[in-house]
């Protein structure tokens, strides 16, 4: 583990249009996303020869199954490497480093993309998600979550008092971030409590956006990165724990989540404490999500999130800025890509007004903490980047 | 009026507990090398792996390991039922049951509370174990 620490990096970001984009098929937003990192890494097509895929979502009634075969062909691709994952387990940046490292592939291509909104797909997933548990009226993944965010509030101090901190700083982030879906929407305390009730704890805003769109991302060695057109962003460690357990019978659904163990192996192979993270960008299908992720990596005890939250800590000028796209909440869903490509933006100082540093009143972003998270709780992958 | 909610989808491994459901007998497997109590059920027991099993009747008596308020319907067939509550049992034998809480109103769940089995006779086919406050 020791031996990948700074040893690959990310090189380019691809992004396409987002929020309500009607009339598009998911495979046409991997596609374009997926182009545009190529692009943006200052690579060709030809250079890809690894392909590693975020799942698909049941597909709409009008497309097919999208197998990342189907997107090798449409980029016209051959890669010496293929997966795809079925269910949420996120393994993409390790499968990459992986296949780099064992001298299988140069250049990775990790995609995702998605028209959840303006396709039926979404419908057809509630369905599908709950299994036998739609019998009892369980429907989809804020149902599941609210569960665990209920438990959590019997076994210590949390609850919304807790979760607005984190809805209402992440918007302040999206407000600077002309891509967010909830750019020019601002989001008090006040909206934050005013927002319906959908699964009691959470109402609408706990929740994160659906949208349509795609994100992708080229990873390679950094011997071949110090070529590329963009400043490469390291890998300096990564872990992953997937305690794997459905809601039903978690036990661990007020932590320790896979949190813990993965952040403990990622701080390990980086070989830092978390006083020399400046930033996190964390995998927020739920305001709950952020909460709990960053309890277990360690940012602060049981119950003591409403204390650390308070006061702006989060958000733009705050001390441990978070989600500073605006995150899924407030800026687009794409899976691990939203918080991972937008540490990659950031340590390559591609963000604009939502920069961070002095144009946001926060600490330059040297090295920055990035979650993802599958099923419920299910499935946990920690990065840590860093500038090189 | 014709029932409008969706009906488990029955396969090899969930057959016995839907027909102990159907008799009114909530059913699990009970590992017969190790006694673990496992849910859902499976070809072998996670804790040994052993595929010696037998399936027993549980007392249908628990508590709320955790519990949601649903103020939104995903399906048609429970629009009429808004506001309900879906929860997590933790069964005295020892498996977490997914299943809603009947008999009082949402304000009145809590965690830990001490609930029992109340069948809901919903098909000729289908009993659905739900759980009322003890």
């Amino acid at each position: 583990m020791i031996s990948l620490k700074d040893k690959y990096a990310i090189v380019g970001v691809g992004y396409t249009p987002q929020g309500r984009v009607p009339d598009r098929t998911a495979l046409s937003f991997h596609l374009e996303a997926s182009a545009n990192a190529i692009t943006d890494a200052g690579l060709k097509r030809e250079d890809i020869d690894g392909l590693a895929c975020y799942r698909h979502f049941p597909s709409a009634s009008d497309e097919v199954d999208l197998t990342p075969y189907l997107l090798a062909q449409h980029l016209g691709l051959s890669p010496t490497y293929m997966s795809q994952d079925a269910n949420c387990s996120r393994s993409h940046l390790q499968h990459a480093v992986g296949v780099l490292d064992a001298g299988l592939c140069n250049y990775v291509l990790v995609t995702y993309g998605h028209n959840a909104l303006s396709s039926d797909s979404m419908v057809r997933l509630l369905m599908e998600f709950g299994a036998d548990d739609t019998v009892f009226g369980h429907f989809g993944a804020t149902a599941s979550y609210a569960l665990a965010a209920q438990r959590a509030m019997h076994t210590f101090h949390t609850g919304p008092e807790t979760w607005k901190h984190i809805a209402v700083g992440q918007r302040k982030w999206a407000n600077l971030n002309p891509r967010a879906m909830m750019h020019d929407r601002t989001m008090t305390f006040e909206d934050y409590y005013n927002s319906r009730w959908l699964v009691e704890p959470f109402r609408l805003f706990d929740n994160c956006l659906i949208n349509d769109g795609g994100r992708a991302y080229v990873v390679t060695s950094l011997e071949r990165a110090r070529d590329l057109k963009h400043p490469p962003v390291l890998i300096m460690g990564m872990g992953q724990h997937n305690p794997a357990y459905e809601i039903q019978q978690s036990t661990y659904m007020a932590g320790p989540t896979g949190a813990k163990i993965a952040g403990e192996m990622a701080f390990k192979m980086a070989g830092i404490t978390l006083d020399e993270i400046d930033a996190c960008e964390i995998y927020d299908c739920f305001t709950y999500t952020v909460e709990i992720t960053l309890q277990d990596y360690g940012f602060f005890g049981p119950g003591e999130g409403e204390d650390w939250f308070k006061g702006g800590t989060t958000g733009p000028g705050g001390r441990m800025p978070v989600n500073t796209s605006g995150g899924q909440l407030s800026e687009a869903y794409f899976m691990g890509l939203t918080p991972l490509t937008e540490a990659v933006m950031q340590i390559m100082g591609r963000c604009g007004d939502r920069q961070l540093g002095s144009k946001t009143n926060t600490k330059e972003p040297e090295i920055i903490l990035c979650s993802d998270n599958g099923g419920v709780l299910q499935c946990h992958s920690c990065f840590i980047l860093r500038r090189s | 009026m014709s029932y409008n909610k969706p009906l488990p989808k029955i396969n090899a491994d969930t057959r016995p507990f839907w027909s102990g459901c159907k008799e009114h007998g909530l059913r699990f497997q009970r590992c017969k090398e190790c006694g673990f109590v496992r849910w859902p059920p499976s070809i072998i027991c996670p804790k040994c792996h052993s595929k010696n099993t037998e399936w027993i009747v549980a007392s249908g008596r628990g508590k709320v390991y955790t519990y949601v308020v649903y103020h939104m319907a995903y399906h048609q067939g429970f629009k009429d039922e808004l506001p309900y509550v879906v929860a997590i049992i933790e069964l005295e034998e020892g498996p977490h049951f997914l299943s809603n809480i009947v008999g009082c109103g949402p304000d009145k769940v809590k965690i830990d509370m001490p609930v029992e089995i109340e069948w809901e006779d919903v098909t000729e086919e289908f009993s659905l174990p739900k759980f009322k406050p003890v």
